[in-house]
């Protein structure tokens, strides 16, 4: 493999991009200059990262570069050579012959790349069929030999199985195995891990690197994870509203940077030892404290049970026993499916619960006990402002609903009460009287912080709410919570499965799997010894992202 | 897909038939003038009305009467038509069968014409064919089959110079040709608004399958677009093509009523309107209760053959 890389050395680079301009026609008005004189180069048997935030233009390069670009695209100018040949010159014909062959691509959710109704195996082997003229039986031999070089374990029966009968991590081996198939001499990975949990995700980086080395293939990996991409990658190019704004070695980026972006960037990625909160108050005793909570899905039964198959119980939550200390903030971590979501939402008092909940020296043991009185004093922000923020009301309405609610001010003073509400969390007040769909992901969001805080609560629960949002915009909403938090004094339970930013923030950490709370510890605890065996491997999974030398910001 | 499955199925099948006789009867109760007054005329005396509701058993509590009923019903024994003086079950078997043979002619000709009319708008969106495909979907879903059936019949069979019958009917068995002469214009009738409401539900999921991950992802692979039309899409949207059919039918067993009556079909529907209007309470109640029972089982056949053609669908 190394001769391979040092042949190719001396040719150049494998994929060469000069001063590509691309801009999407719209139906009314100019066009949309999606990407602006972009000029990239890949060496052979390097990795190259391409970072940028939602809107960057970092996939529509990858479409420009699979050739698969939408109706309305405009190709302006500059030039796509894959050794030399430029691909734009390229029929549909030859195109499709060099798709899946010399280039190919690994996508973002196996979820859905996969075709639901197809054999996994059959899903391989039609690549081998199409560019290598394989025999069905020698596709068939070959697919099972490459799902094997993948890591899974039992390839022949993987051969036969359908998407929905294979787990997150095994669909992407496949589609990786996929692209590998007919030794491409690139491979574009758009986002391969995202739509992963955080141990599979390690696991799909590791094979990354093992095929990486075995074969010496060429990669554009595309991602908005400043810390994934220092671990994958050689070089790195940083996207932004369609430029390239810089690009080199990781080293050089990374460690100094030239750009203000990537500075902008780089000091908005959650690093554990960036921490970004005070230390917790002193207290003596919980403000909220859970004990033996037990939640499970699919019990219930209807008359007509007896119609309906016999469902699987889910524990989602067992025997969950902790408290919350006034003023701080308690990090929960886990992986999709680990409880999380159902502690949060039966503490808000939106899902039924066995075990009992004391606050304020009351204590709750259902759903049904759980009373006005608590729901003002334990608020929720949820993940997805789209989905928690009524698209029919105004900013204005959507922040009085609770102060009406709870009565909490005069109804004289409500419109100047929603007014300091958009200034606490940074907004000016003439939102007031926009509607939700008017506002960017991470505004909407503060919204909805501002009408969890509008209740005066003691406790806020966080429910994933920086996820869906972009690195630069989730820094900014982080630092507003803890802000937020500070002034008020409120306890805030942050959930999140991003363990840099929990460690950022959190004064303390409870790790969840599979319902059972496995770990809870002091945040500067996390990597001593004597964590559980989860909490470590969860730890070892994240990439810690490169410090810059000099941060422009410091926070 | 487990046995356990199909018991649970055909059980609630059961259920809902069940639910349907109780509702079939109390409605024949509640219908005003019962059997004994259609059967003597109105100019009937109220003894002999009572002397005749005596031998028929009408007299007794109407839970009674339903078991009595039920009973029979489960033993094959449908009663006596009140105005023919035949068996229930002769008469409604010899209906149901030529309906049936109106009814698949319909079913199988919308679902060869419009499945691959809702692809082809789907493949060709946006140009004139799918505007064409549309359009015609638009205007055939507005047209209710007794609009359509005047317009095929205006067109077609007027007194003039008829190219095809205005009604009748002729069995397969005695003319192939007799038949199929006979069954075209109903069949268009039923199957115009069925053919649009069809092509515009597999034009839609089509065009969600053409725009999925996976069509990208067998795109990107290189294949050749025939192969991803045949390999990748056909067999995604074929499950939702199905479910629509199966849908459709509970509309076909209302519009065969009408259709039968324009065309003179001796099926369900026109003995069916003949009951009704005499009141013939053992016809009626056996014809309700059979269309409950084709719309139940071809449900139930549906989902079967959606999960042989959908390997996420696994009923347990």
């Amino acid at each position: 493999m190394m001769a391979a890389q040092d042949n190719n050395a001396s040719e150049g680079p494998v994929l060469d991009i000069r001063n590509y301009t691309l801009d999407y026609g719209t139906p009314h008005g100019p066009p949309v200059q999606v990407l602006r004189n972009v000029s990239l180069s890949i060496r052979p048997g390097r990795t190259m990262g391409l970072v940028g935030e939602s809107g960057s233009g970092k996939t529509s390069l990858a479409w420009a570069i699979m050739r698969y670009l939408p109706g309305n695209a405009i190709e302006r100018s500059g030039e796509i050579a894959l050794l030399g040949e430029d691909l734009r010159t390229k029929s549909l014909e030859e195109v499709q012959d060099l798709r899946g062959r010399r280039i190919s691509m690994v996508f973002q959710d196996p979820g859905t790349s996969l075709n639901p109704v197809l054999r996994l195996g059959d899903q391989v082997a039609e690549v081998l069929a199409r560019h290598r003229g394989l025999t069905p039986k020698e596709a068939r031999e070959e697919s099972e030999a490459w799902l094997a070089r993948t890591g899974i374990s039992r390839p022949a029966d993987m051969m036969h199985r359908y998407p929905h009968e294979a787990s997150g991590g095994e669909k992407q081996r496949v589609v990786i195995a996929t692209a590998f198939a007919c030794n491409p001499e690139i491979i574009v990975f758009d986002e391969p891990t995202t739509a992963l949990d955080i141990i599979t995700a390690r696991q799909i980086l590791d094979l990354f690197d093992d095929l990486h080395d075995e074969t010496g293939v060429t990669a554009l990996y595309i991602s908005h994870d400043l810390g994934l991409v220092s671990r994958v990658a050689q070089d790195v190019a940083m996207i932004d509203s369609g430029e390239i704004v810089e690009w080199g070695t990781c080293e050089e980026v990374f460690v100094r940077p030239r750009h203000d972006y990537t500075r902008q960037l780089l000091s908005a990625v959650p690093h554990p030892d960036r921490r970004i909160v005070a230390s917790a108050p002193e207290a003596e005793s919980d403000l909220l404290s859970l004990s033996g909570i037990n939640v499970r899905y699919g019990d219930k039964k209807s008359i007509l049970g007896f119609l309906e198959p016999k469902r699987e119980v889910v524990q989602g939550a067992r025997d969950v026993s902790f408290g919350v200390r006034p003023g701080e903030i308690l990090g929960i971590v886990g992986e999709s499916g680990s409880g999380k979501s159902t502690i949060a939402k039966a503490l808000a008092g939106l899902q039924d619960f066995k075990g009992t909940v004391e606050f304020d020296s009351r204590t709750f043991s259902s759903r049904r006990q759980i009373d006005r009185d608590y729901r003002r004093s334990v608020q929720i922000v949820f993940q997805h402002p789209d989905a928690s923020l009524n698209p029919r009301q105004t900013i204005g309405k959507i922040l009085s609903r609770p102060l009406k609610l709870y009565d909490q001010v005069p109804r004289s003073e409500l419109s100047q009460r929603v007014r300091k509400l958009l200034r606490s969390v940074l907004l000016p007040e003439e939102y007031a009287v926009r509607y939700p769909h008017e506002l960017s992901g991470g505004e909407k969001q503060r919204v909805a912080i501002a009408r969890a805080f509008a209740a005066e609560p003691q406790v806020v629960i966080c429910d994933e709410i920086t996820s869906s949002l972009d690195v630069s915009v989730q820094a900014a909403v982080a630092r507003l919570l803890v802000e937020l938090q500070q002034q008020t004094g409120t306890a805030c339970l942050f959930i999140t499965h991003d363990l840099n930013l929990v460690r950022q923030l959190a004064h303390r950490i409870a790790v969840m799997l599979d319902g059972d709370l496995v770990d809870l510890f002091e945040t500067p605890q996390a990597s001593a010894s004597g964590r559980h065996p989860y909490t470590k491997q969860l730890l070892d999974a994240v990439p810690v992202p490169v410090k810059a030398e000099e941060p422009a910001r410091t926070a | 897909m487990s046995p356990a499955y199909l018991l649970r199925r055909l059980l609630a099948v059961v259920l809902v038939l069940w639910i349907v006789t109780i509702a079939v009867f109390a409605i024949t109760m509640i219908l005003p003038g019962n059997a004994a007054v259609m059967i003597l005329g109105e100019y009937a005396t109220p003894d002999q009305v009572a002397a005749m509701e005596e031998r028929l058993g009408l007299n007794r509590p109407a839970a009674v009467q339903y078991l009595e009923w039920l009973f029979n019903l489960l033993q094959g024994d449908l009663g006596m038509s009140l105005r023919l003086s035949l068996p229930v079950s002769e008469v409604v078997g010899s209906a149901f069968a030529n309906s049936a043979l109106l009814a698949v002619t319909a079913l199988l000709s919308v679902t060869v014409v419009a499945v691959p009319l809702g692809m082809i708008a789907a493949l060709k969106r946006g140009t004139k064919a799918d505007l064409g495909i549309s359009l015609m979907a638009y205007v055939g879903t507005a047209m209710p089959e007794f609009v359509t059936a005047t317009l095929l019949l205006v067109i077609f069979a007027a007194p003039g110079n008829p190219l095809l019958p205005a009604g009748g009917f002729i069995p397969p068995g005695e003319s192939v040709a007799g038949f199929f002469n006979h069954v075209i214009l109903p069949a268009g009738a039923l199957g115009l608004i069925l053919t649009a409401h069809i092509a515009r539900q597999v034009r839609s999921e089509m065009s969600d399958v053409l725009a999925s991950d996976y069509i990208r992802a067998a795109r990107l692979k290189g294949l050749r677009e025939r192969r991803v039309l045949r390999g990748h899409a056909l067999p995604n949207s074929l499950a939702p093509a199905v479910a629509v059919i199966s849908l459709d039918i509970g509309y076909l067993l209302g519009g065969i009523i009408v259709v039968e009556e324009i065309f003179a079909w001796p099926g369900l529907g026109r003995l069916l309107i003949l009951a009704l209007e005499n009141r013939d309470l053992p016809v009626i109640q056996a014809i309700t209760l059979l269309l409950a029972m084709v719309y139940a089982l071809s449900n139930l056949l549906s989902d079967l053959v959606i999960a042989a053609i959908d390997p996420r669908v696994r009923y347990e």
